[in-house]
């Protein structure tokens, strides 16, 4: 979370590291889309198990809605996941047109934030990088569920994942500050060491990195 | 010099305890029901979250006050009676009140529990607050953001019970507790089911680049490619008239009265106030740090840091209200 007094143009190591991570999610929706509804409806299975583990109150209340289905597009990802809530609780992979009763688009980071709570929702609506459509309170009942946990998707993940779980926020940590590095030494650097500078960014960030 | 006290708000246990890390004095929170004036879809805290709640913020010396300030309905007292029993029992430092029954049943039946009157109240006046004091023993009232600072140290002057002011936030610009704007389009009201424009009759229309807002069916606004957007609200709907789209009521806009902290102080407030326990624990972690910031800087006799809040509000600009300004 920024402090508003400290704001300032230069991406933070967090936000370096958040780029990291709206990578590995982007390949994750374009994984779960190849591997189909079979394979990678019991990987967000998993993945659900064990949210719910770490995270029983917001599970619970999302069980207890009325069963219904919302759209949650990450506008920059290759596929859009489709949210059903209520008793029988599922997350899927999905195409963007898909029938629901309620959609929230937004770019993949932004939405990860929301997620995590590192950003308010109301905020981001009214700067328009969110567009909300449908039941407007099925959406704000999931924010709000959701904004009153201290969720960490990938710490979350990492946690448990048995003996990777200290590597991988460690990891994550590092690729904000290697990504630094590297932003100053582009910076520094002659043009030609720039361009080698840049591939070697890409493949720590992903083709699509965002600032 | 007595500091202020930084009252901020929580509409769920993680944004109670991102307001107590971040700097707050008091944190006020509803339960999950009708008895308050947010009454959102999964916004909120259940009996034991509260009691959770108070423990966390009591061990670093901050307070708990629970708003029970919706008007409870004819022939159903019950919630709106067990929602005081349950604060007193839980330990809250305070709770905040509207309806002059509940008033009366908590003074009687809680008679060590602290009153304060909600904004809800609307008491604006000397004779209304003495009124709330000699009857119920309130000890102190939230002011509606329908006054100027002069406005308010005359009323000091007068009273002798503590005065809290909104000083960040959402602003409702007509008088607390008696707008029945969102009863005409919704049949639902901030002041009997604790929410204002309900999300379950709110509908958002992309039109193209435009952004369509409709509330119980009529469609109250629609936002140009790339203009902020506001709360769904009638008093912030953009109307026709004499063929002209217009704000009639209010702009979509947001309280920032931090400019005003010496006028404040010399008109005798005792508590500033935060207002959003509909939003998410990342505005009040920024709102309160920013607060905190400007408080202490202000109680050490520094200048203010001037603190960019712009990427909070609502339409993306601040205003000081009617402190500032000759009411229209
Ligand atoms: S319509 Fe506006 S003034 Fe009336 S209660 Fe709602 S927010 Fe307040």
């Amino acid at each position: 979370m920024r402090d508003p007094g400290m704001q300032t143009d230069e991406p933070t190591d967090d936000d370096r590291a958040r780029a990291v991570e709206v990578n590995l999610t982007r390949a994750g929706l374009r994984l779960a889309r190849q591997l189909g509804d079979g394979l990678g409806g019991l990987l967000f299975d998993r993945l659900f198990r064990i949210l719910a583990d770490r995270h029983p109150r917001a599970f619970a209340a999302l069980v207890e809605l009325p069963d219904a289905r919302l759209l949650i597009d990450p506008v920059d990802a290759p596929a859009a996941l489709l949210l059903r809530v209520g008793p029988q609780l599922a997350l899927r992979v999905s195409e963007r047109d898909a029938q629901a009763d309620a959609t929230v688009r937004g770019p993949c980071g932004r939405l990860l934030d929301l997620l995590e709570g590192r950003i308010d929702g109301d905020a981001l609506f009214f700067r328009r990088e969110l567009t909300i459509e449908g039941d407007t309170a099925l959406i704000l009942a999931l924010r709000n569920t959701l904004d009153g946990e201290e969720m960490d998707l990938f710490a979350d993940v990492a946690t448990a994942a048995g003996p990777l779980r200290h590597a991988l926020p460690v990891a994550r940590r590092n690729a904000g500050r290697v990504l630094r590095l590297l932003d100053t030494a582009h910076r520094l650097a002659p043009p030609p060491l720039r361009w080698g500078l840049a591939a070697l960014e890409r493949r720590v960030a992903g083709p699509r990195r965002e600032a | 010099m007595e500091p202020f006290e930084l009252i901020c708000p929580a509409g769920n246990p993680a944004a109670l305890r991102a307001a107590v890390d971040a700097g707050a004095d008091a944190v006020y929170l509803g339960f999950r029901d009708e008895t308050n004036a947010r009454n959102f879809p999964g916004l909120n805290f259940s009996r034991e979250d509260v009691a959770e709640a108070v423990a966390y913020a009591h061990a670093r010396k901050v307070q708990v006050f629970v708003a029970i300030n919706t008007y409870p309905q004819a022939g159903n007292l019950a919630p709106w009676q067990r929602a005081v029993d349950d604060a007193a029992r839980l330990k809250a430092d305070a709770v905040i009140l509207a309806d002059v029954g509940l008033l009366d049943y908590a003074a009687r039946r809680h008679p060590d529990l602290r009153l304060h009157l909600s904004v809800q109240a609307s008491a604006a006046n000397v004779e209304a607050i003495r009124l709330y004091r000699d009857a119920f023993g309130v000890r102190r009232v939230v002011l509606p953001r329908v006054l100027t600072v002069p406005d308010i140290a005359r009323l000091n002057a007068e009273i002798d019970i503590e005065t809290e002011v909104f000083v960040f936030g959402g602003l409702c610009p007509m008088a607390e507790g008696r707008c029945s704007l969102s009863s005409y389009a919704t049949g639902l009201s901030p002041n009997k089911q604790g929410v204002c424009s309900p999300a379950s009759h709110v509908r958002y229309e992309p039109r193209g680049g435009d952004l369509a807002s409709r509330l119980g069916g009529f469609t109250i606004n629609i936002f140009g490619e790339g203009e902020q957007a506001g709360y769904p609200t009638l008093c912030k709907g953009r109307f026709v008239s004499h063929d002209t789209p217009a704000y009639l009521f209010e702009e979509p806009t947001s309280l920032n009265a931090m400019e005003l902290l010496p006028e404040l102080k010399a008109a005798g407030v005792r508590a500033l106030k935060i207002e959003g326990r509909q939003r998410g624990k990342a505005y009040i972690a920024t709102v309160v740090a920013a607060y905190r910031r400007a408080l202490d800087a202000f109680a050490k006799g520094q200048a203010v840091p001037k603190l960019d809040l712009d990427a909070m509000v609502e339409g993306g600009t601040q205003t000081t209200g009617a402190y500032k300004r000759a009411w229209r």
